[in-house]
């Protein structure tokens, strides 16, 4: 939130405040992406003290296979007696980490190209923003399967395709930032005086461009998450038996008309978080471009 | 005008060619065995495995194979791995359904988009605002195949309706209206799935936009002569917010196919995105190429239509 | 102004219109329907040309419109299909110094004929040097008999050099002979006869570089194939091959058509649309959505009750079960645990038999821990395969108990699978040297007993067999890595390469009894299906022997030798037969099909064979649209 703050400016940064307050559906939903960290962190946390809350989800019993839920198991279970709340928050602490490092990963790209590109403009703009406008052409589904295929289905090697694919929106959000903040005053007169450009990318442009990145990232949260789940269900997902909320489904597809338990928690818990981050975006959006 | 075009043109083709040498590396270098038989197959022998790979030329060194892949596409002579027909025929024959669901697609989400973006913005800040912003947000944020999986389910346990493909089958229908509305429904299906993505993507655009050109002094203007609050959001409003939607919806092909590869499996619809899943699954290299490269091409064009024509209707636009 | 509001309410309201009319109409549907079949397939035929394809969707779907010169009949035995009847013979040919040798030779082969009637032989004939012995059956063994005769009574034949690189030199030419016969009645769906010039062109199809066909290595052992009359085939062998005769189930394919183009441009001329023999003809092709196909009135069983088949193309499993729920799709081949479901409703009727294929967990015996066959027993005793198969298919299956499954006429059912029976286990890993470590991981020499464990998506049971064979063997101290990978990627980087510890696969390899592509030793290089590095120089015997005895009871003997030898070995952990089922609505289709006698026909509902419900598709017929001909009771 720091940089965000930062970002904009310091009489500006009560009335962002209150205008993201008033947004009715800023708190809820920050309430909720709060709690499904501390169910994830919490779950992370107590299975690396050894403890496995409510119970090892990975552990099989076929003589429970497919129960509907109930007291002893809250959601039910799965085809191989899993029980599927024990997966399901297992699987929480992959998607948000999925949907946080592939952000991340696609913003580093991202503000790098957009920054250069905005910046410098010229040659290395064209150069820079036609292999954006190239990536921008490519059915992206098709990109990330074959990706998959050549480096191998593993949690970092999805988290990193992810982001690999989705940086092109964040470049050109950043170039366009760029190309006007560049033309401001002060920037003018930091050249002026003769300081490094990264410096002046660093200190003046990239935090008055740092309310929009913020919303972007944000806002690609869900994406990943969704992509992440997709790949899943298309079984080019993570390893078994890791759980995520995607695979529960696409394990769970076949017995859909036996076992609805299987396909509706874990979908809604996919539904609740990115649509928690969608609402927490936009109401950050608006209320910093100003909007009441 | 003539040398914007010819240099869009020329952009055009340079970035093509990027796109095939990118789409090319990537999916060759796809482990996996590009026979269109079941690998570990007894009867198969080394030999007709070897002699099917020198047919496609899997033999060569890459940068050769990209040649001759580019050469054979260019004169039409570019094979299917899987069942060795040229891979132009089987994008083409996929054409048809591909844009009667995508075109279907992309008129319900503006057509609806449109319509709740405009009441989000006339009515903003009340409750049924509210609401309907959220349902919106809900359309972005819903898995694709979930709500596939469960729509499809209910319809059929519930209903008993047939969904699958583009038509029933085994059925004799009573008239030639019962035929077509059949059709009708095993597109309105998918398409709506495929759609709800784009309503909610463009009712948001559309509100955030015209909330934005109501502020600014033309309206303000217009008001304060007096016109009605509707002419007012109609006729000047909405017609400003418009124009990016029209010009910006060639951009949303590849995103559609992409989009279209769960929907289209699912509801075993015979479309361009699972053509393309199934050639990644099959190693089909030439097909996957030739796809790349037809979507490529399409947004290309898109783009450059698009540029052209709001370069013609709107003198602001600098033709650079 | 009014305009902009007309779109904006009216095509919103136009969709929402034709939306509902649209859903109306489709409940409306299911009522009348057509004298059609409706068949889905997961996956599209890649080619409807017989001798191209390899994939199991389009071999159902060609099955329907071509024919091979034998077929299995509903009990799997070989019967005539295109042929009426057929002879298998043999030359053996003797080679010796001179003329006069031979016919010397020759003389005493007469006289001991005369005195010893058992040797099938039907004529002598000397040419040059060489003595050419007919029999009335093929295989080494009576040519083995009349060797040993000669070279007893000092008529010493010569060696042939060998047939091939890495072959021995043969004492003497075993050729067997196979004669056809050919049905005189059969036309072409375009009309034309059907002769034997078009088994000929089939052969020289499946021999020629341009077509690739994978169909190749059945006929590389035929040295000439013949047409003595327009319908008559002699298919001569260079050595006994007695998997041979199953290969001429292959489909004909017709000359008149293909012979005079190119096969460059089959597949736009013909592959998409072919000419067949059999009981339905093509009719039209909408790619990733159905292939429909029409009755033949012609064919020459008769024409077949229903006016179509349509396979319909539906890629995703729990759609396709949705499609036969709206009755989209008639017969539905159910997953294990859907069975359970289904099973009591009365709207529907299942069909099971015994599957065709057995899951098994290859261990790459180049590792060093798999090559201890105690370490091996010990995974096997581990495993506990009655609880997968109550639960992993509710039942419908039994243990493997090596290569064969039991429906098949060579199968051992004598062999004794090992049983669940951890605390040997234990105690045979502890004769092996691998002793329980600190974190209850078993190790030896300091090396943890530890490995990967390899399955491909999109295979649940495979999926779920390997997350309890994780489970079980960590009750006994071993460490378990599932990885699942894509097909592709499976083969590619690990089965092709030989670079895996351990891999859960299944193989069902219809109903051939010669399995020297996956166990001979000399299989194992990359690409080849020995892909775990089996050798064992009495199963490379057994392998090479089976494959030339045409002897019945032979074969069974030899076959029960090799399932037990291999057995014991334990290089697979051999899995579970799973059945076969299949649903159609009750009483949507009965069966009404020609007796023995001439104008007698038996009227049955839909049965399970051993060869699959869907065999004499012709006979099928919808209670609604009844067939001219009275029925019988059977």
């Amino acid at each position: 939130m720091s940089t965000l703050i930062q970002g904009i400016s310091q009489t500006g940064q009560s009335r962002f405040l209150t205008r993201f307050r008033s947004n009715p559906f800023a708190i809820p939903s920050v309430l909720m992406i709060l709690v499904f960290v501390v169910i994830a962190v919490g779950t992370a946390l107590l299975s690396s003290f050894g403890h496995q809350w409510p119970c090892d989800p990975n552990l099989t019993n076929l003589e429970q296979k497919l129960l509907p839920p109930s007291s002893l198991h809250w959601l039910g279970t799965d085809n191989l007696g899993r029980d599927v709340l024990s997966r399901m928050l297992h699987g929480a602490y992959i998607s948000l980490t999925v949907g946080v490092v592939a952000v991340s990963v696609s913003l580093g790209i991202g503000v790098l190209v957009g920054a250069v590109s905005g910046y410098f403009g010229g040659m290395t703009d064209q150069i820079l923003m036609r292999t954006v406008d190239a990536l921008l052409c490519f059915p992206t589904f098709f990109l990330i399967l074959t990706v998959v295929a050549i480096l191998g289905p593993s949690l970092l090697n999805i988290v990193i395709i992810i982001g690999l694919v989705s940086w092109t929106g964040t470049a050109r959000l950043v170039r366009a930032e760029f190309l006007t903040l560049r033309e401001t005053e002060y920037v003018k007169g930091a050249r002026v005086l003769g300081q490094k450009s990264w410096k002046i990318i660093m200190h003046h442009i990239l935090p008055n461009a740092a309310a929009p990145i913020l919303v972007t990232a944000i806002l690609g949260i869900p994406d990943a998450i969704l992509s992440e789940a997709g790949l899943s269900f298309l079984g080019f997902g993570v390893q078994p038996p890791q759980a995520t909320w995607g695979n529960i489904i696409a394990d769970g597809k076949t017995y859909l008309l036996y076992a609805w338990w299987l396909n509706l928690f874990p979908g809604l818990a996919i539904l609740i978080a990115s649509l928690s981050f969608y609402l927490a975006g936009d109401a950050l959006r608006e209320a910093a471009e100003g909007r009441d | 005008m003539e040398s914007f075009i010819i240099r869009r043109l020329g952009l055009s083709l340079v970035l093509l060619f990027i796109i095939s040498i990118i789409s090319f590396f990537i999916v060759t270098l796809t482990p996996g065995s590009p026979y269109p038989w079941g690998e570990l197959n007894p009867k198969i022998s080394a030999e007709v495995k070897a002699n099917f790979r020198k047919k496609f030329h899997l033999d060569r060194p890459l940068p050769e194979q990209y040649a001759l892949t580019m050469r054979d596409l260019f004169t039409g002579n570019l094979r299917s791995i899987k069942d060795d027909r040229p891979v132009m025929s089987r994008i083409m024959e996929r054409l048809p359904a591909t844009l009667a669901l995508n075109v279907t697609s992309i008129l319900i989400s503006l057509s609806f988009g449109t319509l709740i973006g405009v009441a989000a913005a006339r009515y903003a800040g009340s409750w049924q605002e509210v609401t309907g912003s959220f349902i919106t947000f809900i359309f972005i944020a819903l898995p694709g195949f979930w709500i596939s999986y469960l729509l499809a389910t209910v319809l059929v346990t519930n209903f008993g309706v047939p969904i699958l493909g583009t038509q029933s089958y085994g059925i004799d229908f009573p008239n030639a209206t019962a035929e077509w509305l059949d059709r009708l429904w095993h597109l309105l299906v998918p398409a709506t799935v495929l759609a709800l993505g784009g309503i909610a993507a463009q009712s948001r655009y559309l509100r955030a936009t015209m909330i934005g050109t109501m502020k600014e002094d033309y309206i303000r203007t217009a008001r304060a002569k007096g016109l009605q609050e509707d002419v007012v959001l109609f006729k000047h409003a909405l017609r400003n917010s418009i124009r990016p939607i029209i010009s910006g919806i060639g951009m949303l092909l590849p995103a559609l196919i992409s989009g279209a590869v769960i929907v289209e499996n699912i509801f075993a619809y015979p479309g361009m995105g699972r053509l393309g899943y199934e050639a990644v699954l099959e190693r089909d290299y030439p097909t996957l190429v030739a796809l790349n490269f037809v979507v490529a091409a399409l947004v290309l064009l898109g783009n450059l239509i698009s540029d052209i024509l709001s370069a013609a209707v709107d003198p602001r636009v600098r033709l650079e | 102004m009014r305009s902009i509001r007309f779109f904006l309410y009216g095509i919103p309201a136009l969709l929402v219109v034709i939306l509902i009319a649209a859903f109306v109409n489709a409940t409306f549907l299911s009522v009348s329907k057509k004298n059609e079949m409706s068949i889905g397939t997961l996956g599209e035929p890649s080619t409807l040309n017989p001798i191209q394809q390899a994939d199991s969707a389009a071999s159902e779907v060609a099955g329907m419109m071509f024919n091979g010169l034998l077929k299995y009949s509903r009990d799997l035995e070989i019967i005539g299909d295109l042929a009426t009847d057929w002879t298998l013979s043999q030359e053996s040919t003797f080679r010796f110094q001179n003329h006069e040798e031979a016919l010397k030779s020759r003389d005493f082969l007469n006289t001991l004929l005369s005195s010893s009637p058992a040797l099938p032989v039907t004529g002598l004939e000397v040419q040059e040097d060489r003595l050419i012995v007919q029999l009335r059956q093929a295989g080494l063994h009576d040519s083995e008999q009349i060797f040993k005769s000669l070279w007893d009574f000092n008529y010493n034949p010569l060696p042939f050099p060998a047939l091939a690189k890495g072959e021995k030199p043969s004492p003497f030419l075993a050729e067997p002979i196979l004669r056809f016969h050919l049905r005189k009645n059969v036309r072409w769906h375009d009309g034309a006869p059907f002769t034997a010039a078009d088994v000929a062109f089939t052969y020289h199809a499946i021999m020629d570089d341009r077509v690739a066909s994978p169909r190749r290595s059945d006929f590389e052992l035929v040295s000439s194939l013949t047409v003595p009359s327009p319908y008559e085939v002699v298919v001569r062998y260079r050595k006994p091959f007695s998997p041979a005769l199953a290969s001429w189930m292959q489909s004909i394919l017709p000359a008149h058509l293909l012979e005079k183009v190119d096969p460059a441009k089959w597949p736009e001329i013909y592959n998409r649309h072919p000419i067949g023999t059999g009981p339905f003809k093509f009719d039209s092709w909408k790619t990733n959505e159905r292939i429909r196909l029409v009755k033949n009135p012609d064919y020459f069983l008769g024409s077949p009750w229903l006016d179509s088949i349509v396979f319909r193309v539906l890629p995703d499993p729990l759609t396709l079960q949705l499609a036969f729920q709206t009755k989209q799709v008639d017969f539905w081949g159910v997953q294990p645990w859907a069975v359970k479901g289904l099973e009591n409703d009365p709207r529907f009727e299942l069909f099971s038999a015994p599957g065709n294929m057995y899951n098994y967990i290859g261990w790459n015996l180049r590792r060093p821990m798999f090559q201890d066959l105690r370490v091996r027993q010990a995974l096997a005793q581990a495993v506990n395969v009655p609880q997968m198969i109550k639960y992993i298919i509710y039942g419908r299956g039994v243990q493997s108990n090596g290569i064969y499954t039991p429906q098949v006429w060579f199968y051992d059912p004598k062999v004794k699978p090992l049983s669940y029976d951890p605390k040997a286990s234990k105690s045979l890993l502890d004769q092996a040297g691998w002793k329980p470590g600190p974190d209850g991981i078993r190790v030896k020499d300091g090396k943890r007993l530890s490995f990967t464990l390899l399955a491909n998506n999109g295979n649940e049971v495979r999926r779920d067999i390997s997350t309890l064979v994780q489970d079980d063997l960590k009750q006994v101290g071993i460490e378990v890595k599932v990885e699942v990978y894509e097909w592709a990627v499976l083969l590619k980087r690990f089965v092709n390469k030989g670079e895996f510890d351990a891999i859960v696969l299944g193989w069902g390899l219809g109903y051939d009894f010669d399995q020297y592509a996956i166990w001979d030793s000399s299989q194992t290089h990359p690409e080849e299906l020995n892909f775990i590095g089996y050798s064992n120089p009495k199963v490379d015997r057994l392998l090479s022997d089976l494959r030339q005895e045409y002897n019945r009871p032979e074969i069974i003997r030899m076959a029960g030798e090799l399932q037990q030898t291999i057995y014991d070995d334990q290089p697979y952990l051999f899995l579970f037969v799973p059945e076969g089922t299949s649903v159609m609505w009750k009483g949507a289709y009965r069966i009404r099909r020609p007796g023995r006698n001439p104008g007698e026909w038996i009227d049955t509902p839909v049965t399970m064979t051993k060869a699959g419900w869907s065999c004499d598709m012709e006979w099928f017929y919808r209670p609604e649209y009844p067939p001219q001909v009275k029925g019988s009771k059977p």
